[in-house]
């Protein structure tokens, strides 16, 4: 399905460790393996502290990983400095999930969608009214917002700035952090019809973090399911409905739809998500899962491919397509 | 038990909700979804006496069990409100004092409605945090707000706001702030308070799934009047409201609309 010579960006053995109090030591992300590839979306979900975001922000260098490489065109990102890191950032840029916190509030909306162009020299500062004209056209806003302050728009209309900011420099990987879990259903709508327009028509690969799996699946061409710093199930966005791991269909029947069957019982797990500070030995999801075992509790299942682009990362799973 | 009887809000004669009535009966769940901005948070806060920042209910009556809520005098809403009528809020957690104990905050509040002795209260509160399936109660009590989880703190949200067993129940986006597996747990667990104790309840929310899967009635809302009200059959299948339908193709089902 994917193209191996399409790949950007791939992660290898990606591991961050954070030190805790007491000597002790949290695992954010552990050994994730993951690739992007040319005008496709991977959505990575998970619930709030399993290290989607640490993730995701080693992609734009916000933070380094303890092990690991992140190969973004055969050069290793993490070993990046100077100069040469601040070239590569173009290439790769960030929408974050608030939008409003993301800007400076004394800048114009010219200034902001044209700062990164004028950092890079791209531009020259007589040009930068038709420019920001341009791309407030391509993210559908007049062009008179150009003129305006952050503080004078709603919150769907920041975050297409937000989106017109990253596009700007033309890159080639646009990480998303929730970015429309601040939004109205109905705004969330058009930012993803719009974020699918800009995809087709730049070939831009996506990395998308969210925890609503109904929405990701909407878009994503693979989605990632992340759990306690662990990657759990690698699935096609069109098969997110064949999920195999025990967590990813505890997701599943936790979504509220308004297609869904309304005599059916909420049959969501119980419990709260373990502290990352002490995950157990063994497969992390044990203490939540049904079908725990023997095993399940020695041994940390690793990722299997069990069909076309489909990985689980489970003891009840054998590798085989 | 509860009737709104077409209301009009306003925060410096600027109206905010115009025209709003609704009916509740014992036991019944009801949802309002809007986009932000729609007047959502401000019907309910009407019905409780908390308009923030000089709201004022200008036209209409707001009647509780057939008497009129709007005339009350401080003293009758400290009688009312955390007894027969409560609130949960977004974010409980915000809610809490964070330099003190759960089990310190909770004890003031049973003690405020009721004489108890501080043992009794400490007791009584633990009780209703076991009731919300937290275990270990004791361990809660004595915990600050920052040591849990939003989940967690959420139901103790709940916890207090169920202590007097209140007839009404608020709740202003009780899960928008929480991941998907404990917004599950949170929805079935106010189902049960119906089933326990025939709380009514009034959700804001803007997820339409949540609504749809718990109300009885559902009020649709825009710029700070109804859209569409119903129950959910008709909302779902039978509504021809274009707002609705906008708002309903909206939301991402799985198995529904892939733009990929």
């Amino acid at each position: 399905m994917f193209d191996e010579k399409d790949m950007i960006l791939e992660a290898k053995h990606v591991t961050r460790r954070f030190p805790a109090s007491g000597g002790r030591e949290l695992t954010a992300c552990n050994d994730i393996n993951l690739k992007f590839y040319r005008g496709k979306t991977l959505g990575l979900i998970g619930e709030s502290g399993c290290g989607k975001s640490t993730f995701m922000r080693f992609l734009v260098r916000l933070d380094t990983p303890t092990e690991g490489e992140i190969l973004f065109k055969g050069k290793d990102l993490t070993k990046l400095k100077g100069e040469q890191l601040r070239q590569t950032r173009q290439y790769i840029q960030m929408v974050f999930q608030d939008p409003g916190g993301s800007f400076n509030p004394k800048m114009k909306i010219r200034d902001i969608i044209c700062e990164p162009l004028m950092n890079f020299g791209r531009i020259k500062a007589s040009e930068k009214d038709a420019v920001a004209r341009k791309y407030l056209e391509a993210v559908d806003l007049p062009g008179d917002f150009a003129d305006r302050f952050p503080h004078n728009m709603s919150g769907g209309q920041r975050q297409r700035i937000a989106i017109a900011r990253a596009i700007a420099l033309e890159p080639e990987l646009i990480v998303m952090d929730e970015a429309t879990c601040a939004l109205d259903v109905s705004v969330q709508k058009t930012i993803i019809e719009l974020v699918c327009k800009l995809q087709k028509e730049k070939n831009i690969a996506i990395g998308f973090i969210a925890h609503d799996l109904g929405l990701i699946q909407s878009f994503a061409h693979q989605i990632a399911v992340m759990y306690l710093g662990n990657i759990v199930e690698v699935i096609p966005g069109e098969d997110v409905d064949k999920a195999q791991h025990p967590y990813t269909q505890a997701l599943l029947s936790a979504i509220f739809d308004t297609k869904m069957d309304f005599t059916k019982k909420i049959e969501s797990i119980d419990s709260e998500i373990p502290s990352p500070l002490d995950v157990p030995p063994g497969c992390p999801f044990q203490t939540r899962c049904e079908h725990c075992t023997d095993i399940c509790r020695r041994e940390r299942p690793a990722l299997k491919a069990i069909g076309e682009g489909h990985e689980v990362a489970c003891h009840l799973f054998k590798e085989g397509c | 038990m509860l009737e709104i009887k077409n209301i009009t809000i306003c925060y410096k004669d600027r109206p905010t909700v115009k025209n709003f009535s609704m009916t509740l009966e014992q036991g019944q769940i009801a949802s309002l979804v809007g986009e932000s901005g729609s007047g959502k948070t401000t019907v309910i806060r009407a019905v409780l006496g908390l308009l923030a920042g000089g709201g004022k209910v200008t036209e209409g009556d707001i009647l509780f069990e057939g008497t009129s809520l709007l005339k009350n005098t401080p003293d009758q809403w400290r009688k009312l409100r955390g007894t027969d009528i409560s609130m949960i809020f977004q974010d409980s957690g915000a809610m809490l004092n964070p330099i003190r104990k759960i089990g310190d905050v909770f004890v003031e509040y049973i003690r405020t409605h009721e004489t108890i002795s501080k043992e009794d209260a400490w007791k009584k509160g633990i009780r209703m945090l076991e009731r919300m399936r937290l275990p270990s109660g004791d361990n809660i009590m004595n915990s600050y707000p920052f040591q849990l989880s939003g989940g967690m703190r959420q139901r103790v949200g709940i916890a207090m706001a169920m202590t007097f067993q209140p007839k009404l129940l608020l709740a202003d986006e009780p899960t928008s702030a929480l991941d998907v597996t404990t917004q599950a747990q949170i929805v079935r667990q106010m189902m049960e308070l119906r089933e326990e104790f025939g709380t009514s309840i009034i959700v804001v929310t803007h997820n339409l799934g949540v609504a749809a899967y718990m109300s009885d009635l559902i009020v649709v809302m825009k710029n700070g009047e109804i859209a569409d009200a119903g129950d959910r059959d008709y909302m779902l299948y039978g509504s021809h409201g274009d707002y609705t339908q906008k708002l309903l193709d909206a939301v991402p089902s799985l198995g529904g609309v892939r733009y990929v």
